[in-house]
Formats: structure tokens, sequence, C-alpha cells
């Protein structure tokens, strides 16, 4: 299978009291046609700068290097006419809040419409045919009514399911979901992540999950990345990451958790804080953290090293054990 | 048996809805609409339920920052509502609350110290020198550092910001915390920080809890009991390891398969529910969660289910065990 997405030694900057600081830096990942990749981590980890890079969303202030191809072609150096051409048509992006998402003062039809009169050519009254059809596939009762009500009209899990209705009106290669079920309810996040399921099988399209959520995660990829303050931790199969997490913050987050099941254990947190974009320490981000750090770790930073199939880890430790891959 | 430290009972909180120059009362939004429960000392009873269920109102209503429309709330089997305000002021020395949203719960042009001196000053407690000497041991107690009684809200991360809020609820030695979603805005690796710090808090200071929270699996692991709310009803009410392992109404049962588990290899039979929750300003008759229930038979839409025992000790209101 071809790689929809491959995103080569990505390097994010931001310009604070004129210098420049690296939000994020050294991160590659791929994505399989048809294939879930996960991007998890905690808040300030680079994950959401990540996303917007992919669809060159982020101001002219970022600095990004590195490159991001789609089908071969690098979207870091597209015009801006081009980039239209392929955003919300090969590639779409659902958000975080349904609510400001959405503009409040035109019609869903209309909202979902826009972009297949945009990018397919469809007429008015093509688009209102198509728009109601696609709310009928993301499950909104009465499509020919609801298709002329306004965004505040609807509950914050249908407004998700219109956010993906647009997402999907082109029929895009790549969905990219930035912590789409975050502000939802179990139950409600329970319909939405079956319905992108659904719908990602039945038109072969990749997604990059943007998510805090480990058990989001193991529920929805195929593979996932942890970042941890800008770069790559760990990278792997899912099944292989959550089974046999190699890296001390993926083994960190994952005793952080509380569970459903099984005797109540007192939780191990990760002690400490996240570092500072402005003051990143030269060697493993994660080395003032990690309870198993040694003195190379303060000092430089180990790279990712080969832990099993398509399994990599940033981690000194991974250096003793490092498995060839390839 | 040992006295309940809080009994509530048949707590109610209706808002009404105002419409027209007039502002006649149209309707009213039934957020808490009959809830019964009392909490032991020294115990932890997790409140759980999705948006909307009427879960925060209830934690305000209980300490009167809302003022309840009827029912009884009885601290040391003192009934707090109709007290006058200077008992009811006293009477929240007993009674704390820590907030969600620690960027909002602090005042931002506060010093950490003035924070914490405050509820002191306000309940007239030591000596000057004796609450400065205190802001120094409970910032130590959750955490912090002594010496950051100078600094401001913002300079502090949100789980500091969390852990100032308990210090501060913590200040007049209270016998009682109602935790509203304290670690909801918490990152996983800072959330279980805070949830170890408030299980050694309450073993060393004998404090009860009222925990409130969405999060399943939080409430697991800080709660001895569990009582999960519908629609301003209450649902069920158990031990937390029994609603875990046996849950009965079928609201809890979707609302536990609906957690994703970090388990990629654990396919569990999943309850999803049809569509959103009903408002409460119209409730649906019968019972509240028949609209959505895949259990639901005639008498839901007909008649409200009695809250009883199903099984000893495990409250449930539903009609399939009636």
């Amino acid at each position: 299978m071809s790689n929809v997405l491959e995103v080569k030694d990505l390097e994010i900057q931001f310009e604070i009291d004129e210098k420049y600081y690296s939000a994020v830096k050294d991160v590659s990942f791929y994505i399989r046609e048809g294939e879930t990749l996960g991007l998890v981590g905690e808040s300030g980890c680079g994950k959401s700068v990540t996303s917007l890079s992919i669809m060159r969303l982020l101001q002219d202030t970022a600095k990004v290097s590195g490159a991001i191809l789609y089908n071969g072609e690098n979207l870091l150096e597209l015009g801006p006419a081009k980039m239209r051409g392929i955003r919300g048509n090969e590639i779409s992006m659902i958000f975080q809040e349904p609510m400001t998402s959405l503009n409040p003062v035109h019609r869903i039809g209309r909202q979902i419409g826009e972009s297949l009169m945009l990018h397919k050519g469809l007429s008015a009254s093509e688009a209102r045919l198509e728009a109601i059809e696609l709310l009928r596939k993301v499950g909104i009762p009465r499509p020919d009514e609801v298709v002329d009500d306004y965004p505040h009209q609807f509950s914050g899990g249908m407004r998700q399911r219109v956010m993906i209705a647009i997402a999907m009106a082109c029929q895009p290669k790549l969905l990219i979901a930035d912590e789409p079920t975050t502000a939802l309810d179990v139950t409600i996040q329970a319909q939405i992540l079956d319905l992108m399921r659904k719908l990602a099988a039945e038109n072969n399209m990749a997604i990059l999950l943007i998510t805090h959520d480990l058990g989001v995660v193991a529920e929805m990829c195929d593979r996932v990345a942890v970042m941890y303050a800008g770069k790559i931790m760990e990278q792997g199969p899912v099944r292989e990451v959550f089974r046999n997490p190699q890296n001390p913050y993926t083994i960190g987050l994952m005793n952080s958790i509380p569970k459903l099941e099984g005797p109540r254990m007192r939780l191990q947190p990760i002690e400490g804080n996240v570092p500072s974009v402005r003051n990143m320490p030269q060697g493993c981000r994660f080395a003032a953290r990690c309870p198993y750090v040694m003195d190379i770790c303060r000092e430089q930073d180990p790279g990712l090293l080969g832990a099993g199939p398509e399994h990599i880890s940033r981690c000194w430790l991974q250096a003793d054990r490092e498995v060839q891959t390839q | 048996m040992t006295e309940a430290l809080l009994d509530v009972q048949d707590l109610k909180k209706y808002f009404p809805i105002r419409r027209g120059v007039l502002q006649r009362v149209v309707g009213q939004v039934r957020a808490v609409d009959g809830i019964t429960f009392s909490v032991m000392p020294g115990e932890t009873l997790g409140v759980v339920g999705e948006s909307g269920c009427g879960k925060s109102t209830m934690a305000r209503t209980i300490l009167r920052l809302l003022e309840p429309t009827s029912g009884k709330v009885e601290f040391e089997g003192k009934n707090v509502v109709g007290l006058s305000k200077n008992e009811m002021r006293a009477m929240r020395r007993e009674m704390q609350i820590v907030f969600q949203d620690p960027y909002a719960s602090l005042n931002p042009r506060y010093t950490i110290g003035k924070t914490l001196l405050e509820p002191m000053e306000i309940h007239h407690l030591h000596t000057a020198s004796a609450r400065k000497q205190r802001v120094a041991d409970l910032l130590d107690r959750v955490g912090l550092d002594p010496d950051y009684t100078n600094r401001f809200a913002h300079e502090f991360s949100g789980g500091q910001r969390q852990r100032i809020g308990i210090a501060r609820a913590l200040t007049v030695n209270p016998k009682l915390l109602i935790l509203d979603e304290p670690v909801a805005a918490l990152d996983v690796s800072v959330q279980s920080q805070v949830l170890n710090l408030l299980k050694d808090l309450q073993d060393d200071l004998d404090l009860t809890y009222i925990f409130v929270a969405h999060d399943l699996s939080v409430v697991r692991y800080i709660s001895d009991r569990v009582l999960v709310l519908y629609l301003g009803h209450m649902a069920e009410l158990a031990d937390a390891d029994e609603v875990f392992a046996d849950p009965l109404h079928p609201y809890t049962r979707a609302l536990l398969s609906a957690v994703p588990v970090t388990d990629p290899d654990q396919k569990r039979e999943r309850i999803i529910l049809k569509g959103d929750l009903p408002s409460p300003a119209n409730p649906p008759a019968g019972c509240p969660f028949h609209t959505r229930c895949p259990a639901a038979m005639e008498i839901c839409s007909k008649q409200v289910p009695a809250w009883q025992e199903a099984k000893p000790g495990h409250l449930v209101a539903c009609h399939l065990y009636q």
C-alpha cells in the first residue's frame, strides 16, 4: 500500500521576543492509504501545531521546515491556489470545538455545500441535494428539514456530525481529526468514533487522529506516534506500543491512567512538569522527569532507535537493545 | 452504625425560564429533580453523569451557592436549608468546594498568599502570624514551594493552580470537601499527581469527599461509593466496585461500555445509545432515560421507576428490577 502522507524532519519554530524557538522538531511519520495514525500527547507537545502545518494553516510568523509529502508533492512548496485545491478537497480537517468551527450565520446546508461548489463545480441546488445526502450519511435525523437550520439549533454531538459531513463532502483521501471528541460526552463520543470508523472504511480514507486520550487511540488507530515536548518519543503499531511500550514516557503515561477494570492500584504519576519551549534541555527532552535517567540523557538526544517491526523509540535504553529493521 | 456526615433528602433545584418583556416564568429547567443520599464520615462518594445531568448544580446546591428549590441538606444533623446568611457562613467552614477550572477560580489580582489568607481572615481563625505559618504549611502539604506566596495565579501551571485551589479549601479545616471535576482540565500525567494528593490528604486529615466527575475511570479510582445521575435524577447508587463489576441500570451499562479502554485487544460489546440527552426543561414522562434506553418497556414511558434496593446496598431506579 502506498503512503498518502509522508512527513519528513518537520520543524516548526515560533518567534518569542525576537528569538525563534522550536515547538516541533525532528518529526517524521507516514500514513498509508486507508490507515488511521494516532498522534498522542499532552497539551503543548506540538500535536495540534503539526496537524495545522500539514494543512498550511499556521500563521506566517511560524517558520516551518522539512517536507510534507502528499502523493509525492511537497505541500510546503505549493502556491496558495494549489494549496486551496487540496484543502477541504483531498485533505480535510475537523476540530475539537464544533461550535466555534461552524459559521453561526450560515445555514448548515450552505456550509456543507460550499466545498462541493468550490471543488467539484456543483450548482447551488445540486450542492443542497448532496448536503442532504451527506447529513443522512452522518446519521442526522430528518436531513431534508435540518439542512436549512443554523448551527445553534444543534447539540454538540450533532454539530460534530455536521463538521464530519463538511469534511467528507469531497471524499478526501486524508482526514485530519484534531481532538474530534474531546468536547463530547462519552456516550456521544462513542457515536462519533463509530461514525468515523464506518465512513473511513467505506471511502478507504486515511485518518490522522490527534488526541490526548490513549483509550481513543487503542480503539481507533492502526499505528500511533507518542509526542512529548515537540518530538516523537515512540512510534509503532498500536498493539505493539500498548502491549510492549519501550519509551519511559509512554510507560509513564500508561501508568498514570486509572483503569476501568482490575484491582484499584495506586497511580504512578510522572513527576514534574513539561519543559517550556524557551528552555528545552539539550539532551533528551524527557530526561528531567524520567525515572531511568542516565548521564548521557542530559547531554545528547538519542534519536529514534529500532524496537521492532515499524516500532521505534527515542531512548538511550534502546541503544543496548536496538533491533535492526529493514 | 455511625451517623452520616451529610444527609441529602429529595433535593430539587429548578431554574425558571423567563420570556417576553414582562419576564414571565414560562417553564422550568429541572436541573436537579429529587436526589437523596447520605455520605459517611471519611467516605468518598463519586457522582457521575454526562453534561447536563445536574451533578454540578447538585454540588452547588448542597453548599447553597445556589438556593435549593426544595429538599433537605443535613450536615451533622443540622439542616443547612433555611440557615441565615451568618449561620451559613459559619457552616461553610465545615464544607468547602474545589472547582473544575483552575484558571477561572483563582483571583488573578491576588497573590497566592492573599488567596490562602482570605478564608482564614473571613472566619477569624488564628492570629496573623499563625495564619502565615498555616499558609506555608498548606503549600508544602499540597506539594508546592512555600516561597510561592508572593506569586500570582498566572505564574502557575494548571496542575499547580489546582493544588492552590485545594490548599485554599483546606485553610479553614473543613470536614467535607466537594470536588467539582477537580482533574477534568488537567493532562493525564498531572491528573494522576492531583488524584494521589487528594487520596493522601483524605487519609491524613480525615476528610470526607463528594467527588463530581464525568470520567468514569477517575471516579472508580477515588470513590468508595458511586452515584450515577441522569437528567437530574438518580439512576444508580452502590459501592464503587459493585457499580463497575455489576452495573444494573441500562444507562450505567451504556456509559461504562462507551469508555474507550487502553487495550487494543479488548473487544467489548459496545452499547451505543441513540440520540441526545433530552432537555431538562422538557423531560420525558416516566423514566427520564426511556427515550434512549435499549431495554425500554411500555411501562417506562408511563411511570417513574421507584428508587429501590435491587441487591443489598445497591440502589437503582429502573423498571427491570421492580
